[in-house]
């Protein structure tokens, strides 16, 4: 799909980016050497969220923003919750709190084993996609999907099934699991230890480009805990507020060049979510296994090679089978599967770690609980410029590739941030300039 | 006999029906043994032109754009069918339908000159003839591997229109509306899902769709004798499935009064 | 029947433990998720004890007692239908071989005992008895049938939506039962009375240590059933209903359920006489294993009705009319028997509470107009 070259002009299009969840698209218009343009966009349609969840009550939030993306409902329905719980000033603690990280181990399991395994390794390997894949590594995948499998059954189990569960709610749940329940999984969460140790193994010895950009990772970060649901927004560059503060720090731009609604640092610029912005902001909070693991790996504790994001996600998962099985571990039926509500007006904020990073939701609600006003930044929004740099480094630096190498490059180079297209809602479709 | 070839297409949507696909961890090897994956940008950077045997159509119809590619996607296939509430209803997005646009695009963008979108989410049926629909928000992945199974083996695929009831009467959900007092739009609406939300202690929320013969009146006075006021009523059947005749009309019978 | 015995609390654990140690998966009442269903039981303590039902048209709600009555309420959502007659069972599966095709047989139910099963429930079974074994034997039915034991209790507190009285099927127990208990709570004195209606619940009942009932227990067991006969939350007069119900197949009043009904199914679904079902085959992948799946369907499903050409009750009305023409009176025609048993689960259970005694009243009252 790339058109021929000419001297001094080289245009390289990639219409479909294939294995993002989400269809997207790139373009960069090479001119001697240098790099001149690099866009990238997004072909999903804007479906208008924020505009349509005005008028709905807040109770619906968790169950229509999951279906901004069916990769990472869990993500979407954790930020609502905490944002209107917010505003209704109620916390969720023991159990009930505990079961809402659970359930996200669920996702960043499924999420980043989905995503290492299936969509990202193919890359490193040479092959277009997971089940060309099996050909030659069937054990690898076997593997894999078993794996991605027990994440996904953690999720159903909870809430009910793996894509848009339906027991989240906001105040808790509406039913919460018996401990025996959850007890039947830990021989398969046994297994996935091994096995996730096995993935970060194997992902550790792969070819990796030698890239090392000089991000400003930003995360949510907790004093005792590897983030999930609570903590402020921290950078490495100096940002540590309160989610409450998004706005503040970070401001949305509809950039006309890449067509796209993007996020940035105000009066700086790009910044990086995700599992390499929370390894690297947060390593002493995962668990001993876990840091030993990457330091066995030649991981240090912080790391700026995006290529290496595959590596960091199979720690993190190590990181949530470890976390789950604690989890199930001390867990007690809670008497009430949520705590009351008294309705009220205000402003409320939720910043939580979907697996591919950092995503925030904000409400206003009327005196009746209906929605006024609702904001969404989706983590692909928020890393959106920091890709693009990526693309540019990458790009400068690969120019002697053939056209087709070079394309792959490229899209490999989008997978590192593990694209969750369809929750980016602000990506517009590009009109391709074929040059 | 060669593989039938698979195409993977998608329009408006969240990517969580075609995402069922590559959730059948058991099964997902033994369904690329038995189709050829030739257009699944989803899962594979592989492009092989159509025509495809079996096409699966995710996401509803909202750009001019799209009003196009869907109808070159009808000619490249052969048995073309719908997954989800997005490509068989319109989606959630399909809640455009009732609002101006205009005034969407300039809340959400800081140029709304840069949108190209329709005034309508819509279902694909409105736009092209499609083979056969598969409910619900997200599809139920057993449906999806039922389905091409049964186009694998030439038989009639058993996909029930019928209410969620019988699926929480076959689970042995006691009913939450009778037993709880919690609203629930079971009744009305397709089973498919194995009536999840009954089973978790609240009422389902429609995501399949209207059932065989929906009767949304009986079932919203129901509701209304209960306290249900008609604002939540009309949100209630203006969820996923939004833009399904049954719920539009019911809703905006109750939106009126409202 | 055995004269009189009587048990107490303790005797009746002892009873739920000799059933449990002849090899039963024991079966009664629990509460769960609102409402009271079968569940396994290992003893009494795992009873709705100190509960009560209150049911109504589309309403059905658990409240407290003011005593530890282990069954002071009345029938749940669930029958022994669900058990003996499976939402879904697989009726055979099967192999491509290298010979050609293996079976596999099905798998062995367990054999249940239930324990507070009530008179309209027995009334119910006896009648699917005659739907699955009256003719052709279903085996799915009869192997799960064959091995049962009931240990039946009487209802002394008839419920909202009740109306056995009318039907002659309670609120006493006549037969089919192995044990059949009285529960009294007067005061402090809480007991059983028991009766044997078999050589096995006579042997159940020496082991769980039943004594010979005392003349004022037997009769206040007595005086109770004798009252709740009289306190029936429902009515259905009977007289000349099936030929009523033959003549009245163009009745106006039909479209007019037809308004309210929702076609949902749930009455047939609840109904302990219901018996239809749908079977599905099923291939794998591969196409090398296929099953047989049998599930309950519903003559308010289109699909049950479709022949060449469509569904031949199309409309919401002719549905209605099937189940409740098929009940009360075709019923008669095909197995000898009504199809209804009076108790009340249609009523209760109708998610918008169409009731079938003041339908068939309605129709009664109005039946001039044919």
């Amino acid at each position: 799909m790339s058109t021929p070259s000419k001297p001094e002009t080289r245009t390289i299009s990639v219409d479909y980016l294939a294995r993002v969840e989400g269809e997207g698209s790139l373009k960069a218009r090479v001119r001697d050497g240098k790099v001149e343009i690099t866009e990238f966009g997004i072909f999903e349609p804007p479906r208008f969220y924020e505009a349509f969840l005005r008028g709905r009550r807040f109770g619906d939030a968790p169950d229509i923003t999951a279906r901004i993306c069916g990769i990472c409902p869990i993500a979407y329905q954790m930020s609502s919750v905490h944002a209107m719980e917010d505003i209704l000033g109620v916390r969720m603690d023991g159990a009930l709190r505990e079961l809402r990280r659970l359930i996200y181990c669920g996702e960043w399991i499924e999420s980043h084993v989905l995503h290492a395994f299936m969509l990202h390794l193919p890359d490193f390997l040479g092959y277009q996609s997971a089940i060309h894949m099996a050909a030659d590594h069937r054990d690898a995948v076997e593997k894999a999907l078993r794996l991605k499998k027990i994440g996904n059954d953690i999720v159903a189990l909870l809430g009910g099934r793996e894509i848009h569960p339906v027991n989240v709610k906001v105040g808790g749940w509406y039913k919460v699991p018996t401990k025996k329940q959850l007890e039947e999984m830990v021989p398969n969460l046994e297994w996935a230890l091994d096995a996730a140790t096995w993935a970060v193994e194997f992902t550790a010895g792969l070819p990796f480009p030698e890239v090392e950009q000089d991000y400003e990772y930003v995360s949510v970060c907790h004093p005792d805990e590897y983030p999930y649901n609570e903590g402020r927004l921290v950078s490495n560059k100096g940002i540590d507020v309160p989610a409450s503060e998004w706005n503040q720090v970070f401001e949305e731009v509809h950039v006309a060049r890449s067509n796209a609604l993007q996020s940035k640092v105000r009066d700086r610029g790009s910044y990086h979510v995700g599992p390499l912005a929370r390894y690297s902001l947060n390593f002493e909070k995962l668990s001993p296994r876990v840091q030993r693991l990457a330091a066995a790996v030649g991981l240090g504790p912080t790391c700026f090679n995006p290529f290496k994001s595959i590596v960091v996600r199979c720690l993190e998962t190590v990181h949530a089978v470890e976390e789950a099985l604690r989890l199930i571990d001390t867990y007690e039926r809670p008497t009430r599967p949520d705590v009351p509500l008294v309705v009220k007006a205000g402003e409320g904020h939720g910043a939580t770690e979907a697996p591919r990073g950092m995503l925030y939701h904000r409400y206003r609600l009327d005196d009746e609980g209906y929605i006024l006003d609702a904001q969404i930044a989706p983590p692909t929004a928020q890393s959106q410029m920091s890709i693009e740099d990526d693309l540019r480094v990458v790009l400068e630096a690969s120019l002697d590739l053939p056209d087709d190498d070079l394309q792959w490059r490229l899209e490999q180079t989008v997978r590192n941030y593990d694209p969750c297209i369809s929750c980016a809602t602000h990506f517009l479709k590009v009109e391709i300039d074929r040059g | 006999m060669a593989k039938p070839k698979l195409g993977v297409f998608k329009f408006a949507s969240c990517d969580g029906c075609q995402l069922s696909l590559l959730d059948c961890e058991d099964e997902l090897l033994a369904v690329a043994d038995a189709v050829h994956i030739a257009f699944f940008p989803e899962a594979s950077r592989e492009y092989i032109e159509g025509p495809y045997d079996l096409t699966l159509v995710e996401g509803s119809i909202t750009t001019p754009h799209d009003l196009e590619a869907i109808k070159k996607i009808r000619a490249d296939s052969k048995f073309l069918v719908t997954i989800g509430a997005c490509a068989t209803a319109g989606g959630i997005q399909a809640l455009r339908n009732w609002k101006d646009v205009t005034e969407f695009t300039s809340y959400v963008y800081a140029h709304p000159e840069y949108i190209s979108t329709l005034e309508t989410s819509t279902p694909v049926s409105d736009h092209i003839p499609v083979d056969f629909e598969l409910r619900g928000c997200p599809i139920n992945k057993w449906q999806l591997v039922e389905l091409v199974n049964a186009l694998l083996h030439a038989r009639k695929p058993n996909i029930p229109t019928y209410s969620v009831c019988v699926e929480c009467k076959r689970r042995g959900t006691s009913c939450v509306m009778v037993a709880q007092g919690i609203p629930c739009l079971g009744p009305v609406t397709q089973a498919g899902c194995d009536a999840i939300c009954p089973a978790y202690d609240r009422g389902c929320y429609g995501c399949f769709g209207p059932m065989e013969s929906p009767n949304v009146t009986a079932l919203a006075e129901w509701w209304r004798s209960v306290g249900v006021d008609d604002r939540t009523l009309v949100n209630a059947l203006r969820g996923f499935n939004a833009y399904a005749e049954p719920f539009r009309e019911a809703s905006d019978v109750y939106a009126q009064q409202a | 029947m055995t004269p009189a015995q009587v048990l107490d609390r303790a005797g009746l654990d002892r009873l739920i433990e000799a059933l449990s140690a002849r090899g039963y998966r024991v079966l009664g009442p629990t509460v769960s998720d609102g409402a009271i269903v079968y569940g396994d039981l290992a003893s009494t303590s795992d009873l709705p004890v100190g509960w009560t039902d209150r049911q109504e048209p589309a309403q059905y709600r658990l409240e407290r007692r003011d005593d530890e009555a282990l069954f002071g309420y009345v029938v749940g959502p669930q029958s022994p239908k669900t058990r003996l007659h499976p939402a879904e069972v697989v009726v055979w599966s099967g192999e491509k071989t290298a010979q050609g095709f293996a079976m596999a047989p099905p798998a062995e139910p367990p054999r249940y005992a239930f324990v507070g099963v009530r008179p309209c429930e027995l009334a119910a079974i006896a009648v699917q008895d005659r739907v699955f074994l009256g003719h052709e034997r279903d085996a799915v039915y009869g192997r799960r049938r064959e091995g049962l034991f009931l240990v039946a209790v009487n209802c002394t507190e008839p419920g909202g939506t009740c109306f056995c009285s009318s039907m002659g099927t309670g609120p006493a127990a006549v037969d089919g039962f192995d044990v059949v208990l009285t529960e009294v709570v007067d005061g402090r004195d809480h007991y059983f009375t028991a009766a044997a209606g078999s050589e096995r619940g006579a042997e159940l009942l020496v082991e769980a240590g039943a004594t010979e009932a005392k003349k004022g227990q037997a009769k206040a067991a007595a005086g109770l059933l004798e009252a709740a006969a009289g306190r029936m939350g429902r009515s259905l007069d009977t007289t000349g209903l099936a030929d009523l119900l033959r003549q009245a197949l163009e009745h106006p009043h039909w479209q007019e359920v037809a308004k309210r009904c929702l076609t949902c199914a749930n009455c047939t679904l609840v109904c302990p006489t219901c018996f239809c079902s749908n079977v599905e085959d099923t291939t794998d992948l591969s196409g090398r294993r296929a099953e047989r799946v049998r599930r309950w369907d519903s003559c308010f499903n289109f699909e049950f009705s479709l022949i060449h050409g469509g569904p031949h009750r199309a409309s919401p009305a002719a549905r209605y009319r099937q189940w409740m023409t098929h009940k009360l009176a075709w019923w008669f025609d095909q197995f000898g028997t009504s199809g209804c048993v009076g108790c009340g689960r249609c009523i209760t259970w109708c998610p918008v509470g169409i009731d079938i005694t003041a339908e068939a009243a309605a129709i009664r009252d109005n039946r001039e107009v044919l």
